[in-house]
């Protein structure tokens, strides 16, 4: 156990604690109990699960995520209201598009951000996902290229450069 | 007074997210495309009525297990999509485009 | 209190209809996107419903659900994953 590891323990430790007590909301003797075990029982856990894998996950809460979470809801509420409009429009305007995109640049931890944030924008889901590219389904060709444009390739991108 | 009138207008328009998109479940002609329709009420929806509760509440633990709520399903119901997709895929269902193409290359 | 109301009758018609959509499906993933849909929407509802009867306990069970249907959710498409993948591929859902 060194010092990086101590670290990273009592942070999970920490989470979890108040975690707990968020949801409980209860500071009986008995509950308070119950929930130093479980808390206790899960940090054991994520330590034998990190000597069988070997991938840490730290948690990213740094301000570049916090700042891309905020321009990803910008997005999403841009997007509904384009499928809504497609939804309640005539349906000839839709052209379902099947594009790869390149994830090799974009670092392996951050990959399910980028494949989850794609799918989390209505107008486009990632259907698949390997070592070098992501499949991405469309319902307009004009999302694709906005997702060609790189912009929330290089934000997503740039979380992890932070956080390393 | 001013927070009970902006929940409203995000309950309202909500409630009229959801709404697109079961409308779209139906309307759309394939099920890559109805999927599409799903994930308007699985990521719009989901904010506009959780946050509009939020705005009702007196920003105790209340609001913080809401924004729980919101967080869980913001996580899980991409994945869900993703997953959904990728095992229709993998299942050999075709999208429209490559429907189209397969009927060409036998036509001609 | 008549937004509420409104609001959880609207989820309650956006449940019906994917539960119909679910129902006259022309491939298993329709129905379980139908499924899936109702599972969402069911923890909005019960959230809502919280409110509409100044119970705000509710929301654990909303949480709880969440989780739950998730879980459902994947298990069942990883049993779909593997059996398409034996069957001749587009194989439509025969039974209806």
């Amino acid at each position: 156990m060194d010092r990086k590891t101590i670290i990273y323990l009592v942070t999970w430790t920490l989470i979890l604690a108040v975690f707990w007590l968020l949801l409980s909301g209860f500071f009986k003797p008995l509950l308070l109990s119950f929930g130093l075990a479980s808390v206790v029982l899960v940090v054991v856990l994520v330590r034998r699960m990190d000597n069988t894998d070997n991938q840490p996950q730290k948690p990213s809460l740094s301000l570049p995520f916090f700042r891309y979470i905020a321009w990803l809801l910008g997005q999403i509420v841009l997007s509904s209201s384009q499928v809504a409009k497609l939804v309640w429009g005539s349906s000839k305007r839709l052209s379902p598009t099947t594009t790869k995109l390149p994830v090799a640049h974009i670092p392996e931890d951050s990959r399910v951000l980028y494949a989850n944030s794609i799918t989390m924008t209505p107008g486009t889901l990632s259907v698949d996902i390997d070592d070098n590219y992501v499949t991405v389904h469309a319902l307009r060709e004009d999302s694709i290229k906005s997702l060609q444009g790189g912009k929330m390739a290089n934000s997503v991108a740039n979380i992890s450069g932070d956080k390393n | 007074m001013i927070l009970e009138t902006l929940s409203t207008i995000l309950l309202i328009s909500g409630a009229f997210f959801s709404l697109t998109g079961a409308i779209g479940l139906f309307k759309f002609p394939d099920f890559f495309t109805r999927v599409h329709a799903a994930s308007v009420t699985d990521s719009i929806a989901t904010i506009l009525i959780i946050s509009g509760l939020i705005l009702r509440t007196d920003f105790d633990l209340v609001a913080i297990k809401l924004l729980f709520i919101l967080v869980f399903l913001l996580l899980t119901s991409p994945t869900a999509s993703h997953a959904l997709a990728k095992s229709a895929r993998h299942g050999g269902l075709l999208t429209l485009a490559e429907i189209r193409d397969t009927q060409n290359k036998d036509n001609g | 209190m008549l937004v509420l109301t409104a609001t959880s009758v609207a989820i309650l018609s956006v449940m019906a209809l994917a539960l119909a959509r679910a129902l006259k499906a022309d491939t298993v993933y329709d129905r379980i996107l139908g499924v899936n849909m109702v599972g969402t929407k069911t923890a909005l509802f019960i959230a809502v419903m919280g409110f509409l009867g100044g119970r705000p306990d509710f929301l654990d069970i909303a949480i709880v659900y969440a989780l739950i249907n998730f879980i459902g959710m994947i298990a069942v498409l990883r049993f779909f994953e593997y059996t398409a993948t034996d069957g001749e591929p587009g194989d439509k859902e025969q039974s209806s």
